[in-house]
């Protein structure tokens, strides 16, 4: 029966979290942009509050408590400091990719460290991206090459987010070359790796709490063990990197629609105040017709999202739920520019200086679409899906040759 | 707890009437839009199938609305359903055929004014004539709100209405109202005093029949052809007292007459946005299908991936504005008031259906707008625009959200 109603447990949840959010997060939001990371007492605390693992599975250390507690707590985060919600510590989405890709045992062994007493210093990433599509065959420039008993893994690799603090990677690398995109492989790779060097921070338009950055693999060996999922075929493996990129759509969507809720907030407030020609502008059509929409907007994209997230936990037809992610996101992500915009629009000049937080969420808004697969590369996973198209991975994964993205 | 799967009814009531939209009314549909109307053995086949009660409240078909109908009573522990199932059932209708659901026997949008304010003898006597339409005679209720002079504008309607004894006389004319002409009665709103605005409204059930009650012209429109729309005219039309909607009683407070023009809104809105989505619905899946037999969508070439992408942004935003229909009929099943959600939806849904008609002709390309035997397609984009019209623009929905998320504004 269709019902909107959390349970109790995610309530009480949902309100600790906004309570950390409202009261650690929010009030330091500029001093973690300065600073270009989350303060490290307030790593700690998200830290001792678990929320690195929510929605990891029990079998793997973690909470177990579904992507539908997760995306709820999400919004939360990032309805208070959406940079924040990327630069806490833990295993973020390097955690999701080896769920998918590696069996429960890898899960456990690769995530155990990130949940001990220091956990809070420890980053995981995902090296997906790279800064230019192959020019001469489909495919990524990074080769892993087999190599005695382990892989040689060469390249670089760029967007990825939290790559400057990282204990552990994993790195998708083209193993195949005559398959284009169906010959990936993907690695874990260590921090202490020999071949591996971190290279520079990116300099990027908002989220600066977050840190996006590049590495670099020369001659890396990892042993045989350190593939996840070599033993899928092409069409599994897509399909794994698919409900990888889709979750995580759906997570980055949940922080996109708590950055579109505190965008539209702080508008709304100040059209109820600020006041032109003798009343307050927000009693003028036009502007109130604008918080209008984007508090449609602020909603429809909230419930997008909890129902492709119920469809995940609920186990529904895997195309179904994959497909509700990439429309949920895309919508959501495009929900939230609207928003950051107006935000910056009905503030008036006011709007574009730094003393008020709307420009950051309008530079926020735009950095976060790029955060995981975007709404043109969602679109063309949901349509692929609905035409019963093939899942070619060169057409649903969001590779450097439609659209580079942070992973 | 969050749940976004249909109850095991819902499931039913959705593929009964999918299957019977899609080998029985689709076949029909153009035809009955070229004839202006429905055929009656069909509604009356129709009208069997739900038991004999009102066809357009489809909630009947799912759970009991009104109670008070000799149907088997409601266990009150159990949380209704109602608006949940109603919203399900009418976009699947509206799915099947845009005007069809409005032309479906029963009080219609003349319902809910009439479960709100009328006193329970007037819920029983107005309602209960909607009985046994299985085996009698086919009936439908009408709304009479808008006239020449206003229509989003409701405070300044003019037909006015004064005491004469035990009667009212009404005197005015009521346009484009839906199943006018064939209402066994009509909603009408009339004020006593223009200059009282809002506090001068009454609501009365006008009986076919009565002196005085004329129907005038039915229009011809650019879709929903074959659904009735009507002009009345009231001339010194005497209604008797019993007849004013919730007696005297219910216009003591200073809003009375216009809050049940207003409340009718919050249980209807999320489903003419229902509906709405059910028409987009039907539109991006033609679409997608034609896309699916004329293209190979494949390795990203530019112009297929175009279309792949129009085709996801149609399906998105549709599905936004049935999360927020859900939301709106949830939170009516529940009673939490819900005027704000009502309209968000309702002004999701108009516009998000409307596009969607527009973008499945373009990507369709030249055979979307060739109105031949098999282009559904031409009639859909025709029928959907009245859907952001009806029951309060979307610029209307958006001062009712504007009214609520800014407590401070009393107008604008
Ligand atoms: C097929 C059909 C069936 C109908 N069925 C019924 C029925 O059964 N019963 C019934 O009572 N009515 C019915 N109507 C009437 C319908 O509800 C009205 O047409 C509608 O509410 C709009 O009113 P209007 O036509 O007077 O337009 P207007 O109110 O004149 O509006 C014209 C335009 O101005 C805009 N506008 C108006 N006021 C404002 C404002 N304050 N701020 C911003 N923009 C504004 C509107 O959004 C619209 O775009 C039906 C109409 C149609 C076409």
């Amino acid at each position: 029966m269709i019902d909107f109603e959390p349970s109790e447990d995610q309530r009480m949840m949902q309100d600790s979290v906004a309570q950390f959010a409202k009261s650690t997060l929010a009030p330091r939001i500029r001093e973690s942009e300065k600073l270009r990371a989350v303060p490290e007492d307030v790593r700690r605390l998200a830290h001792e509050m678990g929320l690195g693992f929510i929605d990891v599975p029990e079998s793997a250390g973690g909470q177990g408590l579904g992507l539908l507690t997760r995306v709820m707590l999400e919004e939360e985060l990032g309805s208070a400091d959406a940079g924040a919600a990327f630069g806490l510590s833990g295993p973020g989405t390097f955690g999701a990719a080896v769920v998918e890709l590696g069996t429960v045992e890898q899960a456990a062994e690769l995530l155990a460290d990130f949940g001990s007493t220091d956990g809070h210093a420890r980053f995981g990433a995902v090296a997906w991206s790279e800064a230019k599509p192959n020019k001469e065959r489909a495919g990524f420039v990074t080769t892993a090459v087999l190599e005695g008993d382990g892989y040689k893994i060469t390249g670089k690799k760029a967007f990825i987010i939290n790559a400057p603090h990282a204990s552990r990677f994993l790195v998708f690398a083209q193993v195949d070359a005559s398959k284009g995109w169906g010959g990936l492989g993907a690695f874990v790779v260590e921090k202490d790796n020999a071949g591996l060097k971190v290279g520079s921070r990116h300099d990027t338009l908002g989220l600066e709490a977050a840190a996006f950055g590049e590495i670099t693999l020369d001659n890396a060996i990892v042993p045989a063990s350190a593939r996840l999922g070599g033993g899928l075929s092409e069409a599994d493996f897509t399909k794994a990197m698919l409900r990888y990129f889709s979750k995580q759509a759906l997570v980055v969507a949940a922080r996109a629609v708590g950055l579109a809720r505190f965008a539209y907030e702080i508008a709304l407030e100040y059209c109820e105040t600020r006041k032109t020609f003798g009343k307050p502008i927000g009693h003028f059509q036009a502007v109130a017709f604008n918080l209008a929409d984007r508090h449609m907007d602020v909603e429809s994209s909230r419930w997008l999202v909890w129902k492709a997230a119920f469809a995940w936990d609920t186990k529904r037809p895997e195309n179904e739920a994959i497909r509700a992610s990439a429309q949920a996101a895309a919508f959501a992500l495009e929900a939230a520019m609207r928003t950051g915009d107006d935000c910056v629009a009905l503030h008036g000049g006011s709007g574009f200086i730094r003393d008020l937080i709307a420009e950051k969420l309008m530079r926020d808004a735009k950095q976060i679409a790029l955060c995981c697969a975007t709404p043109e590369q969602l679109d063309q996973i949901a349509a692929a899906i609905d035409l019963r198209a093939p899942l070619d991975p060169a057409l649903v994964l969001p590779t450097p040759d439609a659209q580079a993205i942070f992973t | 707890m969050i749940d976004f799967v249909l109850s095991k009814k819902q499931q039913e009531l959705k593929e009964g009437i999918h299957n019977v939209g899609k080998f029985v009314i689709r076949p029909m549909s153009l035809e009955m839009d070229r004839n202006h109307e429905v055929p009656e053995p069909f509604l009356r086949n129709f009208m069997k199938l739900a038991g004999g009660r009102g066809g357009q409240d489809i909630e009947n078909f799912g759970e009991d609305g009104s109670g008070e109908e000799g149907k088997k009573e409601r266990d009150p522990s159990k949380i209704s359903e109602a608006n949940r199932t109603s919203a399900v059932g009418a976009e699947e209708l509206a799915w099947a055929d845009a005007a069809m659901v409005l032309c479906m026997p029963g009080a219609g949008l003349g319902g809910p004014p009439v479960k709100s304010t009328g006193t329970p003898e007037q819920r029983k006597r107005f309602l209960g004539m909607f009985k046994g339409m299985d085996t009698g005679p086919l009936k439908w209720g009408a709304y009479g709100l808008t006239e020449p002079g206003a229509g989003s504008d409701v405070s300044g309607i003019r037909s006015s209405c004064r005491k004469d004894g035990k009667h009212w006389v009404l005197n005015g004319r009521k346009c484009y109202i839906t199943n006018g002409g064939r209402a066994i009665w009509t909603v009408i709103f009339a004020t006593i005093d223009p200059a009282l605005g809002r506090a001068g409204h009454r609501a009365f059930v006008v009986e076919k029949g009565t002196p005085g009650f004329e129907v005038g012209k039915i229009e011809e429109k650019m879709g929903l052809r074959a659904n009735e729309t009507a002009e009345l005219v009231l001339e010194d039309c005497r209604v008797p007292e019993e007849n004013l909607l919730g007696g005297e009683a219910a216009y003591t407070t200073k809003e009375g007459g216009f809050m049940t023009a207003m409340k009718t809104f919050d249980n209807t809105r999320p489903l003419v946005g229902a509906m709405a989505v059910g028409i987009g619905r039907a539109a991006y899946e033609y679409a997608r299908d034609f896309v699916k037999e004329n293209y190979l969508i494949g390795r990203p070439i530019p112009r297929y991936a175009a279309i792949a992408a129009k085709l996801s942004q149609v399906s998105r935003k549709l599905d936004a504005a049935r999360m927020l229909v859900w939301r709106a009929t949830y939170m009516a099943d529940m009673g939490i008031p819900n005027a704000k959600e009502a309209s968000m939806s309702k002004a999701a849904a108009g516009q998000a259906a409307t596009q969607a008609c527009i973008d499945a002709i373009e990507i369709c390309g030249a055979h979307g707008s060739i109105a031949t035997e098999h282009a559904l397609l031409e009639k859909w984009f025709r029928d959907v625009k009245v859907y952001d019209i009806f029951e309060g623009t979307g610029n209307i929905q958006r001062i009712v959200i504007a009214k609520r998320i800014m407590p401070g504004l009393k107008a604008f």
